[in-house]
């Protein structure tokens, strides 16, 4: 491959990494974003703490192989709404990309989340862009030390407690906090608070906008859902070129340039270092700092706002802008009728399962009143949150008789019970060697808590 | 179509262009396959092993990574020496 011919914008994605030094700013968007990134982080960490019915309201319980969804009790067998869930989450990203462009990126990715955390932290710690600059290029001084000690002490406490948080979705966070404070954490719990922990920290600490460039798919192959229509971020280079400074208040018109006074504003407060002048990158997360960081100068200016806005292609063309376009009502009819057969089949689902296993050491045995009696195991398998007492009867063949040692069958929420059965019938009345029977249970509390389960009786056979 | 030889990007994107798809695979593999089995009823090779659950599930989500590892490392190594060697004919 020739790389001479390469344009140089492409050769640049693998030059040696520059550390980027994000410019701070404040605006609308930039306020939005601070908004959505404190509500998101506040899920996070507040989610393992929320309790319901007296357990951890959203817990992934590996070793007991449950999923607690508030009042939802996924099991194994569910493992389908999982998978529902997640196609489903494609297509909101499908759909919110065709009409919102990188919305995601810039406001609710994680990476975004955490960095910007992390950021803040630093600029907190380490004082504005120019002062982190400054810092980095100093010669090593007691000051200095004492400035990055402090900030990775902090990231790293940030990234222990992110981690702590992690594993508290799959141990309950009560009975981790003991642990923790006894020191008396499992081995594999370390390990995964540790790892998620480092991850945190080198990410959002260290590898930042390379996550987006360099190991995001999202980033690659979110172009294929974009059209003319897809709102961006973008530079209007009718109105602000030719760039170039001046003196304030001066009008563009009197010196001949447009009204970019080539401050370099929007690539100081880039988050992944680019120009949006340049026109759309595949870096550019659609975060809006550069509105932001462009509007306060058209004000100092006295320039009229929006030199960099949100637009779309259409619009900043001068065509017609079309939201209702058939993209997004095929992403948003499919995204609706799956939503609603997931939650259509969510509220049907029967939180019952009655497995039934025959006894394999005996065929069939007599009974001292000369019926033939077949022994069952029954699992019954609450998975509803409550306790539920349940009715068994048995039918298929005529005068069938089921047997049942215990007085109540009642099983706790998300238990599973075991229950040894007997079914005893007339000789006569079996019409072949082994008859389908049917096992029927329902909740005393509910008719919409049932379910039948098919099993074998098995008999002598006709002579 | 990159524009840059593939034997010439750095070794850092190289060990993360490995590292993180398997990473994403052994996530995906471990629920398909966890949910599908539990981890008490498995026996391997007949070995009588006392583990955690969590234990359980970590060492099959690591081998999972390490399987997922090794592919991504043949892609990356046939693909890297492909590259050489087609650079060489070239030349």
């Amino acid at each position: 491959m020739d790389t001479s011919q390469a344009p140089p914008g492409e050769t640049d994605l693998y030059a040696a990494h520059k550390k980027i030094y994000p410019r701070e700013v404040s605006g609308y968007f930039s306020r939005l974003r601070s908004l959505s990134l404190i509500i998101l982080l506040g899920i996070y960490y507040v989610t393992p703490l929320l309790q319901w019915d007296g357990r951890q309201a959203i817990l992934f319980d590996l070793p007991a192989r449950k999923f607690y969804l508030f009042g939802l009790i996924l099991w194994p067998q569910d493992f389908i709404y999982l998978a529902a869930l997640l196609i489903l989450a494609g297509l909101a990203l499908f759909f919110f990309t065709a009409l919102l462009g990188r919305v995601w990126c810039g406001y609710a990715c994680p990476q975004t989340v955490w960095t910007e955390a992390f950021l803040w932290m630093e600029r907190k710690i380490e004082g504005n862009r120019g002062r982190r600059m400054k810092l980095d290029k100093a010669p090593t001084s007691a000051a200095k030390i004492r400035t990055k000690v402090l900030k990775h002490a902090v990231w790293i406490a940030f990234s222990l407690w992110t981690g702590f948080t992690f594993v508290a979705y799959f141990t309950p966070i009560d009975v981790l906090a003991s642990e923790l404070l006894s020191f008396n954490l499992g081995p594999w719990e370390t390990f995964w608070i540790l790892f998620y922990s480092f991850a945190t920290y080198g990410n959002a600490g260290f590898m930042r906008e390379q996550v987006c460039k360099y190991m995001c798919p999202y980033a690659r192959f979110q172009s294929a859902m974009f059209d003319s229509d897809t709102l961006i971020v973008a530079y209007h280079p009718e109105r602000g070129e030719p760039r170039g400074s001046r003196r304030r208040n001066v009008k563009p018109a009197e010196v001949g340039l447009g009204d970019c006074i080539d401050c370099n504003v929007c690539v100081q407060v880039c988050p992944t270092g680019i120009d949006i002048r340049d026109g759309l990158q595949y870096e550019c997360i659609a975060c809006s700092l550069c509105i932001d960081g462009c509007n306060e100068i058209m004000d100092k200016m006295s320039y009229p706002r929006d030199l960099i806005r949100y637009t779309t292609e259409n619009s900043a063309l001068g065509k017609r802008q079309h939201i209702l376009r058939p993209r997004i009502i095929v992403y948003a009819c499919i995204l609706l009728l799956l939503c609603g057969l997931l939650v259509g089949h969510i509220s049907q689902r029967i939180a019952l399962d009655l497995d039934v296993i025959r006894d394999r050491n005996t065929l069939y045995r007599e009974t001292r009143d000369g019926l033939i009696e077949n022994v069952y195991t029954l699992k019954i398998l609450n998975m509803d949150s409550k306790a539920h007492s349940y009715r068994l009867w048995a039918e298929g063949i005529d005068g069938l008789k089921l047997v049942v040692d215990e007085p109540e069958i009642l099983v706790e929420a998300g238990a599973v019970q075991q229950l040894v059965v007997r079914l005893q019938a007339d000789e006569l009345n079996l019409e072949a060697r082994s008859v389908p029977v049917n096992f029927h249970l329902q909740a005393e509390d509910s008719n919409h808590l049932k379910t039948v389960e098919e099993a074998r009786f098995v008999g002598p056979g006709k002579s | 179509m990159s524009s840059l030889p593939l034997d010439e990007i750095p070794r850092g994107q190289q060990a993360i262009s490995v590292l993180w798809p398997s990473f994403i695979v052994a996530i995906v593999a471990s629920g398909v396959f966890f949910s599908a089995f539990n981890p008490r009823d498995l026996t391997p090779y007949n070995l009588d092993i006392q583990v955690s659950p969590l234990a359980a599930y970590s060492i099959g989500f690591f081998l999972f990574w390490l399987l997922a590892l090794l592919s991504s490392l043949g892609t990356m190594y046939f693909t890297i020496s492909n590259c050489r060697f087609l650079k060489k004919q070239r030349n």
